[in-house]
């Protein structure tokens, strides 16, 4: 019944559109002058509190309905419309109702507090533009005939990565389908290492340095572009593996579009990041990076604003000196370069298939190490090549850009929400000239809405409510270098994200904690006086209002702030080389020369986790061949049975050579389904699902604080006792 | 009879009869009627099934009446006609009839009125001979047996002219084969006439069986490898063997 009722919706909608009237200029002009006015009433037409309450009520469950039409991107479309006339009736009731502050306390914080929201209101409304329509690009196919395919140079810059990480990637890029006389791949080591040089040699691959580390990654690139001549070049961060067939699928759009100056593809991770690896939510939230390229660049694209991100992508050569190179003033070389092709009439595009994946940072310091550069980068770019100032772009070149690099100054404004009711409960200042009903009805739909939308739009790649705890944790790191480049743009120094090694234990990380905990003893002191005031109101029914309004807030920061701190928990990572969970067909040959068919549960570049029908009597240390399979494809490894339990077995590689490493990346990491089938695949989230989770991670951060603070205070005690029995 | 499998090779020692009983087996467990029959007066089939079949006479002792009541049951499911113990004069003369009639077996098959789903294997003695003969004019599919070394390699184009002239020509035969056996990537050899073979072959090459312990320990045992290790690769092996003449009796694939 539903279904034949969102079927008929969906049916007359379309008919509605593909009506022969809408090309009538005429009609088209009418349509958006009517939508006009019916816009600026919804926004501007004054209600008193509980008529404002029934509008946003009704309002909200039209705005709900169309979204459980599908997820498609045309309703989608819709609610971006409805939470921006929400969002905007809020604010000019906001603007013109809420701040005739009285007393200069709460002039200073009610001021505070509307600019911060003023900024989330144009990251939000950035955002819906960018996002509005993903583009969805289809990769183009190579002509049949090799012999015209152009040639291409294969760059993998490394400075001082673990060598095992450098070796797998440099192996991976030589597998690569292309033919062999048109295709060069070529390290770059700043680190300039004999062992590499040695290894790149025997493995066949070019290597090369130069005399110093000027402009670090950029610099070497450059640096590498004067010694080589393909008509492509495909850029590799030293630990992202490609897959075989990286250039086949990305090359195609090059020769269809001959001012395509760069192709961008995703950065999947096989490993968990720290928040995910903290938080154990790996494959199950979709992680930091899975909305910038789930969503966010493959709706660049729509804009032909796609950024190049620094790996996984192909430039055409000509095109990338035409901009000089890789940009060199910016830490964000990458997003520069890419403003500066389209500054000059140059298309860059985005294409949503993994076909490379690499190691995340694993510890939580170099993940935010790693933000505060592109923040600082991006806040350059605001600087120095201000998107709207630039000659060349167009109209919607422009939001995107200023959408990414705005994006990153959300530290200070996600600081004033955190602390934001604290400025009344401690202090009595009224933030708003408003009743808090009043307040409720106009904002929850505000905020309501914007929490719908992004679901609708975002629901596969961002769960509801993980942005502000994603936001939450790196804010107070990325407020201080956004704003200080703002103001010296070129102190902004390079910090290479050092990746590989092992959290050998488990630990807290107080000193980035610290801000968090802050906060979350200041909410919690909050709730507290809350609670007092509540005792002493003398049952004031204004006072109790606001009190518990602005005690509500404070539930929800301290929430958010426990997350924030659960994510200090440092849980320890068991393997060296991280491991891909993936079925790969299989057989153990034993010392007897029996041969068992089997299938992999998992692979790393140093061992693998075998599925067996029935248990094997096989020894811990005993070797084995075990060959793996692509389609009649065959390799044999030696390894040593490193864990035998039940029908799985582990086993750890001994001893392979160059030649066996090549075919072995070539049956694991080289695989072209390997990726596809498993990035982005997290399920779109239902929010009270994403509530609970939060409010347990939560609940998990000031359990950790409180037990971490025991150890601390237990420590210094037997500290003391030692000391006092040395003394006496 | 639509679908007779005969297993042949050019070259003796090769794993003719274990790749025969195991595919018998593993056409049984996909839900065949099965006959296997021993055309080898080598009479080493019976020794896959059980070390106490073949106690009925035997092909060698049969004729247009007894035919149908040579056959014995295995543990397996698999109908069994062993060559039989016979003397010398036996064999010459069943040699003599089948000289005679080349159509013989096919005729005695005819006979038995099998179901359409049923599947005959016949296994042969190596290289060109009357057995041979019979059971490729006789068979429907044909599947041949190559070790990954040089004597299989030089050995394959007499059998592809068997083949041309017993059954390409025929309307009823569906499609031949050939089943790489004992085959061993670590050694250098093996794997090198492995991928000319697949060059010369290419999609020919239907199926691989790996150089696995289990499969000769099977036959110590009395028994087919899909029975004694059903876990090995040798098992998988001969069943994905199994299933390739499964598909073509459904009418998947097949010559072109």
């Amino acid at each position: 019944m539903i279904k034949r009722l969102k079927r008929g919706i969906v049916s007359t909608m379309n008919r509605v559109l593909k009506h022969p009237v809408w090309s009538n200029h005429v009609l088209q002009w009418l349509a958006v002058l009517v939508s006009c006015v019916f816009f600026v009433a919804f926004i501007a037409t004054p209600l008193n509190t509980v008529y404002q309450t029934l509008f946003g009520l009704a309002t909200f469950l039209l705005a709900f309905g169309i979204s459980k039409i599908s997820r498609q991107r045309l309703p989608a479309l819709i609610l971006i419309v409805i939470s921006s006339a929400v969002s905007l009736r809020y604010f000019y009731w906001r603007l013109t109702e809420t701040l005739g502050f009285e007393t200069l306390l709460d002039a200073a914080f009610g001021y505070g507090l509307v600019a911060a929201e003023i900024y989330a209101l144009v990251t939000l409304f950035l955002g819906y533009f960018q996002s509005a329509w993903p583009l969805r690009r289809k990769p183009a196919f190579m002509p049949k005939d090799t012999s015209t395919w152009p040639t291409v140079d294969v760059f993998i810059p490394t400075y001082n990565e673990d060598l095992s990480v450098v070796r797998q990637t440099a192996l991976a890029a030589k597998l690569l389908d292309w033919p062999s006389d048109k295709l060069n791949i070529y390290v770059l080591d700043d680190g300039r290492r004999e062992e590499l040089r040695a290894f790149c040699e025997r493995a066949g691959v070019g290597y090369l340095t130069r005399p110093d580390n000027k402009h670090a990654k950029a610099g070497n690139i450059n640096s590498a572009l004067a010694k080589t001549n393909g008509e492509f070049i495909a850029i590799f961060d030293c630990d992202h593996i490609p897959t075989r067939s990286f250039l086949q699928i990305t090359v195609g759009w090059f020769l269809k579009d001959p001012k395509l100056a760069m192709l961008q593809t995703p950065h999947v991770f096989f490993s968990p990041d720290p928040l995910e690896q903290n938080l154990d939510v790996f494959n199950r939230v979709p992680n930091e990076g899975q909305l910038f390229y789930g969503l966010t660049q493959d709706s660049n694209d729509l804009w032909n604003a796609t950024f190049f991100c620094g790996s996984c992508a192909v430039l055409r050569r000509e095109h990338l000196l035409m901009v000089g190179g890789i940009a060199t003033e910016s830490v964000t070389e990458d997003a520069l370069t890419a403003l500066k092709m389209n500054d000059i009439g140059l298309n860059t595009a985005y294409l949503a298939i993994p076909l490379a994946a690499g190691l995340a940072t694993e510890t939580l310091s170099r993940h935010i190490g790693q933000r505060i550069r592109w923040a600082r980068g991006m806040a350059q770019i605001m600087r120095n090549h201000n998107p709207l100032l630039a000659k060349g772009l167009s109209i919607s070149q422009r939001i995107c850009y200023l959408s990414a690099s705005l994006h990153f100054f959300y530290g200070l404004p996600r600081l004033v929400f955190l602390t934001a009711p604290l400025a009344y409960l401690f202090f009595g200042a009224q933030l708003f000239q408003a009743s808090p009903v009043a307040i409720m009805a106009y904002a929850l739909p505000h905020v309501l809405h914007a929490q719908l939308t992004n679901l609708q739009i975002q629901g596969k790649f961002r769960h509801s409510f993980w942005n502000e705890v994603y936001e939450s944790i790196l804010a107070w790191y990325l407020m201080w270098p956004t704003l200080a480049t703002l103001i010296t743009p070129e102190k902004a120094r390079f910090n290479v994200t050092a990746k590989g090694g092992t959290k050998n234990v488990s630990y807290f990380d107080w000193a980035l904690a610290k801000p968090y905990i802050v906060l979350l003893l200041l909410n919690i002191t909050g709730m507290i006086v809350g609670v007092w005031l509540l005792f002493t109101s003398s049952g004031d029914q204004a006072v109790i209002f606001t009190v518990l309004f602005n005690m509500a807030w404070t539930l929800h920061n301290i929430v958010i702030c426990g997350a924030s701190v659960a994510v200090a928990g440092e849980q320890k990572q068991l393997r060296a080389s991280p491991r891909v969970e993936f079925e790969i067909p299989a057989t153990l040959a034993l010392p007897t020369g029996h041969r068992i068919a089997c299938h992999t549960s998992d692979f790393s570049a140093e061992g693998l986790g075998l599925v067996m029908q029935q248990p094997v009597p096989l020894e811990i240390d005993e070797m084995v061949q075990v060959s793996l399979f692509r389609g009649d494809e065959e390799e044999i490894f030696p390894a040593r049975v490193k864990f035998n339990r039940g029908n799985r077995i582990g086993v750890k590689f001994h001893n392979l050579s160059t030649e066996q490493r090549v075919r072995l990346a070539q049956l694991t990491f080289g695989r072209a389904d390997l990726w596809i089938q498993k990035w982005a695949k997290t399920k779109p989230d239902s929010p009270l699902v994403a509530i609970s989770q939060i409010g347990r991670f939560s609940l998990r951060g000031i359990g950790l604080l409180f037990t971490e603070t025991g150890k601390v205070i237990g420590r210094r005690l037997r500290k003391s006792e030692t000391q006092e029995t040395v003394q006496s | 009879m639509k679908n007779v499998l005969s297993i042949v090779s050019a070259k003796g020692g090769v794993g003719k009869s274990t790749i025969a009983a195991n595919i018998a087996a593993g056409l049984c467990e996909l839900g065949h009627p099965v006959l296997a029959i021993d055309l080898d007066p080598q009479n080493a089939l019976r020794f896959h099934f059980s070390f106490d079949s073949g106690r009925t006479p035997g092909l060698v002792a049969a004729d247009e009446h007894n035919f149908a009541q040579l056959f014995e049951p295995t543990n397996l499911g698999v109908e069994l006609l062993s060559y039989g113990n016979s003397s010398e004069q036996q064999r010459m003369d069943f040699e003599d009839l089948l000289k005679r009639n080349p159509n013989w077996l096919k005729e005695q098959l005819t006979k038995l009125q099998l179901p359409d789903d049923a599947v005959v294997v016949l296994d042969t003695p190596p290289g060109p001979s009357v057995y041979m003969s019979q059971a490729l004019l006789t068979s429907s599919l044909s599947l041949v047996v190559v070790l990954p070394d040089a004597g299989s390699y030089v050995s394959l184009p007499q059998m592809m002219s068997l083949l041309e002239k017993y059954c390409l020509h025929r309307q009823d035969f569906i499609d031949y084969g050939i089943i790489v056996n004992q085959s061993d990537q670590s050694k250098t050899l093996s794997k090198d006439v492995l991928s000319m073979l697949r060059s010369s072959f290419g999609e020919r090459i239907v199926g691989r069986i790996h150089l696995d312990q289990s499969i000769s320990e099977s036959l110590a045992c009395g028994q087919t490898a899909l029975k004694y290790a059903p876990y090995s690769e040798g098992s998988y092996d001969l069943m994905a063997c199994a299933k390739w003449v499964h598909q073509r009796c459904h009418g998947v694939g097949g010559r072109p």
